[in-house]
Formats: structure tokens, sequence, C-alpha cells
């Protein structure tokens, strides 16, 4: 890549004509990839159309980048976006009652943000046990599980559970499969 | 959001971004068989989804379209207002010197006035303004006249 390859960004017209370009299998990459950040505060459909919005109004999408890649990037950022509003959510309930209809109070209401907290923590602990519970066959498949969620790199895992390229390979095919039968359309309890 | 939900999310969010690498990377040919495998037309899919597409574009399109108007509308106000009078700085101190000469001023401007040669332009200006406040000089309109 050359210094002009990295500082160059599609136009809104050539980021349109790249999406209507895509394969049927890129179709079915961004479906799953909305699936997997999808969460119960943005669902996976909402997930595609923002990141199509935010493609279109003028986020900066590199030329040597492939479009899907740009959009599943994209998808990645609104669904943490999402979540961290959740986390830090103050919510201002309306006083709308006689005389006061304007009023409102500017008062965070901490039971509000606390249940969808809670409602978040759940959604989030009932998920990582129904995947574990996938792989009670494969402790192999479960140790790799818990590797990628502790983040660490191949090498790293491959290390840890003594599996040259090609089986590990084929494990996390195996672990992408089955995640992605269970939850066709997404991470729902 | 507790520490334990804090830590738990980040986990699913790191396998999340794994199994996103795995997604990109897989080959077409085995994308588009696993999703035969689970009953997925992967044509009718894409039909699918290029019809959300297009709906988010003629969404974004109208958007750009209503900012743009409101942009047109900010312009058109803009320019739509007078442009300031322009004013004829010699005629302004002849104008003062005339007050001065007449005495029907307050003394301190008078006295001030007096001293017109030393004035910078915005004095004279501004002491024309406050004359005219008082009511002591006419004001003049845009177009250079006494209103």
């Amino acid at each position: 890549m050359n210094l002009h390859q990295s500082t160059a960004t599609r136009s809104r017209d050539e980021i349109i004509e790249a999406i209507r370009a895509l394969s049927n299998a890129d179709w079915v990459r961004l479906r799953q990839v909305a699936n997997l950040y999808g969460r119960p505060s943005i669902t996976a459909d909402d997930l595609l159309q923002e990141a199509f919005a935010r493609a279109m109004d003028g986020r900066h999408c590199p030329v040597h980048v492939d479009v899907v890649r740009f959009l599943a990037e994209a998808m990645r950022s609104i669904a943490h976006g999402e979540q961290e509003k959740v986390a830090n959510r103050m919510v201002f309930p309306s006083a709308e009652s006689g005389d006061r209809q304007k009023a409102v109070l500017r008062q965070p209401d901490p039971a509000g943000s606390a249940e969808d907290r809670a409602l978040n923590a759940e959604h989030t602990q009932r998920i990582r046990t129904q995947l574990f519970s996938l792989f009670d066959d494969d402790p192999t498949a479960r140790d790799i599980l818990e590797c990628l969620m502790e983040g660490l790199t191949a090498e790293e895992i491959r290390e840890l559970t003594d599996l040259d390229k090609t089986a590990y390979a084929s494990k996390r095919k195996l672990i992408r499969r089955r995640i992605d039968k269970q939850y066709p359309e997404g991470w729902k309890p | 959001m507790t520490g334990k939900n804090e830590t738990e999310r980040a986990a699913l969010d790191r396998l999340a971004d794994a199994l996103v690498e795995d997604i990109l990377n897989v080959s077409d040919e085995d994308i588009l068989a696993e999703f035969a495998e689970q009953g997925g037309d992967a044509r009718q899919h894409a039909e699918k989804m290029r019809s959300l597409f297009e709906a988010t574009m003629l969404v974004t399109n109208k958007r750009r379209m209503a900012a743009a108007k409101a942009g047109v509308a900010a312009t058109r106000r803009t320019s739509h207002q007078p442009p300031p009078p322009t004013v004829d700085i010699a005629e302004a101190r002849a104008r003062l010197r005339t007050l001065v000469e007449r005495s029907s001023a307050p003394s301190n401007l008078t006295l001030a006035a007096r001293k017109e040669e030393e004035l910078s332009n915005a004095d004279i200006l501004g002491m024309l303004e406050d004359l005219a406040e008082l009511g002591i000089v006419a004001p003049k309109n845009g177009d250079g006249e006494e209103s």
C-alpha cells in the first residue's frame, strides 16, 4: 500500500456502488456479523441500517479497505456505543401532571438505569452460560472459547491447548458454526 | 454497571470480535455452503439485504435533503439582512464641528469634540451616535440621509 492508497477514501457514490455490488456471500457475512454484534439495546437489523447510514453519511471508508470489513467495523463501533449508553444512562423522568406538564425533574432516575443494567447483565450472563453449554461434549472447544473471551491470541491459545495450526483452525470453525447454528438471529437467550 | 458484568460483557465482545474475524476470512464457497446447510437461500437473503440497504439510502437521502434545505434557508436569512450604512467620515467630522459650534450638545461631549482632529474615526462615529441617542442630532439612515 502506498501513501496515496492509505489516505484516499471512497466517495458516497463509490460506497453506494460498492454495497450494491456485494455478492451473496458478502451479504451472508454482513448478516452474521450483525447477529454477533446485536444486543438487547440494538437489534441486528438496526445495526445494519445504522452502519449503511454511517457509510453513506461520510464516514471515511479508505479505498484499500474492503467494504464488508468497513461495515463490520462500523457495526462493532455502533454496538459498543449503544452498550456504553446503557451502562451510563441517566434517565430524566418527566413530571407531566396537572399544571406542571412542561416541568421536567432534572434528576437522574437511578431506578430506571439500574433496571436496564440489570436486564443487560442478566442477558450477558445467560448467553455466556449457554455458549459454554454448547461445547459440553468438547473440552478443547470450551478452553478455546474461554481463551477467546479472555482476548488471547491464536498463538497463545495454540500453545495452551497444544493444537497445531490445522487442528486449531478446525476447532475455530466448529465453534463458529455451532454458535451460528444455535443463534441464527443473534445472541438471544 | 457492576464490575463483574462489565467483565462478562467485555468477554462476549472479544468473542464476537474473534468470530467476526473468522467470518470475514472464510471463503465464499464455505460461507454459502454453511448458509445452505441451515436452510438458507443466499439469493433470497441477498435480495432482502439489498432492500434493507435501499430503504436506508432513501432515509439518508431525505435527511440530506432536509439538511441542505435548512442550510439554504439559513444562507438566505443572512444574505437578506440590509448592508451596514456607508459613512462619509469627512462629512461626519463636519457635522460634529457644526454641532460643537452650535454649542447645544452636553459640555462633556463638546469639550471632547473640540479636539475633533485628534479623534479617531470610530470616536467621531461614536459621538454622533451618542448625540443622536440624546436627540441632539438626527440619526442618519442607510442612504446617508437624516431620518
